[in-house]
């Protein structure tokens, strides 16, 4: 057994799983990391996936290119984001119901949709992003080919985590966003637009989200399925926390998650005996034993959860 | 919001969800007016559908009942779907482990190993919150697949039964199961279960001084310290109550309706109880009334979907929208003051 799992070729596939696992959790967990540190908890971001995939695979099939799907499922993503924005920045109710809300009014939604679409047609399929190889990086042992002979919505989002690691350690803006979140009040007798603020976050929550569900249509399965996402939106925000709402510590959870995930099926294929749901357990007790571990300095925005009103005392 | 204005905002979210319905339904190549007649006859048709409406509303009243009483101590309990689940799993255990324990004091074991192992789910988010300030919110959100990932696991290893090989458990035995209330029907005693589990909240809550500590903890932390409430106490004590709600609809799904556990036995009702307190306002008695609503209008929805093919999906639509619209409703208010 264990002389089959150390081989290199095993490896290979694995951590190359391992990434695929990952990356649309990585574009959901920046969206929710951004939003999260402007004091916003979206409980429904597997919702704003489902709206990303549903509406990446309609443009897609419809317009016969896989960048107007794209494009489609950002606005699917943002569309569902702008209804969580409204009801928790402008009407300042309560995020978790919101949240929820949305997860079921998504799931009903893109299940109805997807009916309509394919009415007669049972199986609809459309062509993925192919992968494309980078020189040189690619042919490092382990881990070129994991990382860098994937395709390009995988580059996008590495270049995505290092532009935001960049914006929260070196710029105004990054701290203005993040004194958003620790202490809405401050932030705004500072000057800073409080309101504008969450709402550039919850534009970039949706977009991003709804690319982290359209990544798994575009890429990964090419075709629409009821529920797909099927609680990766959930791993999303457990990667957030785990991460410690930083983006780099966010890219590193995810990949865990992803790694357990590829594993899970490995494994599998392996004929371990071993039920996959004890694995599929793994992310969340490792999250859970992690905020044990992270007491007092969880990095959690002091205002999460919190709506801001204005003037109120 | 004045009276008046609440009123005009209701009538303005029921004119938007049939407003809706009606175009879905249209969407989906049906004739709004017999597939309206179909939801209607699918709730009031015969016996066995209006049964069903209580059968299917039971789970929706505990967890939902669960909900509030966490909501209304300030303890924002997203895991009724784990702790439903947690409670499956030790009713089952009970019933099928205990086989030399006469049938009705078995129930009863069951339905207290239930309550407990749902309540102590919900501690694990409770301790973690009072005791270090983690929120509650993501804790039990975890807690929820680690309990789902468990079902999984229980299915196919020390539950699953020896004669099969789908992950199921053995059957349960009728000695061990709830009574039938009205044989045709799946009506069981789990619903009189679940009207007294409304009757005791609405007491506890309203009635006694235990509720009105629940009350203010979950009002205002700091004033109930100050009046020498124990927040942390409080917390722990309301948490416990509301797993354990959620878990007696876990006994109740498993000893009156399935006989056995198997997975996805809650069809989410774990997340739509969190909705079923919302539209409640976290009261007991409109827990009810609110669960039971949305039992009818899935009951209805599924025989639209049997009888004309209108998918079923509409409901989740049509419940996820109304509570978008509840939380929304502000607008409407200001719709009505610009009119005046």
């Amino acid at each position: 057994m264990l002389e089959q799992i150390f081989t290199i070729s095993f490896l290979t596939a694995f951590l190359t799983a391992a990434v695929r696992m990952a990356v649309p959790l990585i574009y959901a967990g920046l969206g929710e990391t951004f939003l999260e540190r402007t004091g916003i908890l979206n409980i429904g971001m597997e919702g704003v996936m489902l709206g990303g995939a549903l509406f990446s695979f309609a443009g897609a099939l419809l317009s016969g290119s896989l960048a107007v799907g794209l494009v489609c499922g950002m606005l699917g993503g943002l569309a569902v984001s702008a209804i969580h924005g409204f009801l928790c920045i402008n009407l300042s109710q309560n995020q978790s119901v919101s949240g929820i809300a949305l997860n079921i009014f998504m799931l009903g939604l893109t299940s109805f949709l997807y009916k309509i679409l394919t009415a007669g047609q049972s199986y609809q399929d459309i062509e993925t992003i192919p992968t494309m190889a980078i020189p040189v990086l690619s042919s490092i042992p382990l881990v070129g080919n994991a990382f860098f002979n994937q395709d390009i919505l995988t580059y996008l989002v590495y270049l995505l985590v290092i532009l935001a690691v960049f914006f929260y350690r070196k710029t105004g803006a990054g701290l203005a966003f993040t004194a958003v979140g620790e202490h809405p009040r401050a932030a705004d007798a500072a000057g800073i637009p409080v309101y504008k603020y969450q709402w550039i976050a919850i534009a970039v929550n949706g977009v991003l989200g709804g690319m982290g569900g359209a990544c798994l249509v575009l890429v990964q399965l090419g075709k629409f399925t009821e529920n797909m996402i099927s609680g990766r939106g959930y791993i999303a925000l457990a990667a957030v926390i785990l991460g410690r709402y930083t983006p780099l510590g966010m890219f590193g959870a995810a990949l865990i998650f992803g790694g357990a995930n590829a594993l899970q099926i490995r494994l599998q294929t392996l004929g371990v005996p071993l039920p996959t749901q004890a694995l599929a357990m793994l992310p969340y007790v490792i999250t859970l034993i992690a905020l044990l571990g992270s007491v007092g300095k969880s990095g959690e925005p002091e205002a999460l959860g919190t709506p801001y009103v204005r003037g109120s005392r | 919001m004045s009276r008046k204005q609440s009123y005009l905002a209701v009538i303005w979210i029921a004119l938007i969800t049939v407003a809706a319905g009606t175009l879905l339904i249209t969407l989906a190549n049906a004739s709004p007016i017999e597939a309206y007649q179909m939801f209607f006859r699918g709730i009031f048709g015969n016996i066995t559908n209006f049964c069903e409406v209580f059968v299917k509303a039971t789970p929706l009243i505990l967890t939902g009942l669960g909900c509030a009483v966490a909501f209304k101590t300030g303890f924002f309990n997203i895991g009724a779907e784990g702790q439903f689940y947690m409670g499956a799993v030790a009713a089952t255990s009970v019933a099928l482990g205990l086989t030399g324990v006469p049938g009705p004091l078995r129930i009863l074991l069951a339905m207290a190993a239930g309550f407990i192992c749902g309540g102590l789910w919900a501690l694990i988010a409770a301790v973690f919150k009072a005791r270090f300030g983690i929120s509650e919110i993501i804790v039990t959100i975890m807690l929820n697949y680690i309990a789902i990932n468990f079902v999984g696991i229980a299915v196919r290893t020390f539950l699953m039964d020896p004669a099969g090989s789908v992950p199921q458990s053995a059957r349960i035995g009728s000695e061990a199961a709830f009574k039938l209330l009205m044989p045709p029907t799946r009506l069981n005693m789990g619903f009189i279960i679940a009207i007294a589990a409304v009757i005791l909240v609405w007491v506890l809550m309203e009635k006694t001084t235990a509720g009105y500590e629940l009350k203010v903890v979950g009002s205002n932390r700091r004033g109930a310290k100050c009046m020498g409430i124990s927040v942390m106490k409080n917390t722990i004590l309301s948490a416990f109550l509301s797993g354990g709600l959620a878990g007696m609809a876990g006994v109740i799904e498993i000893l009156g309706i399935q006989k056995k556990l198997l997975e996805g036995i809650s069809s989410d009702c774990g997340y739509t109880a969190v909705l079923v307190a919302l539209l409640a306002s976290n009261h007991p008695i409109g827990v009810f009334f609110s669960a039971v609503g949305l039992a009818a209008m899935q009951v209805g929805a599924n025989s639209m979907q049997r009888q004309m093919g209108v998918p079923s999906a509409i409901v989740n639509i049509l419940v996820g929208m109304v509570v978008l619209l509840v939380l929304g409703k502000r607008i409407f208010q200001f719709k009505s003051k610009k009119k005046a």
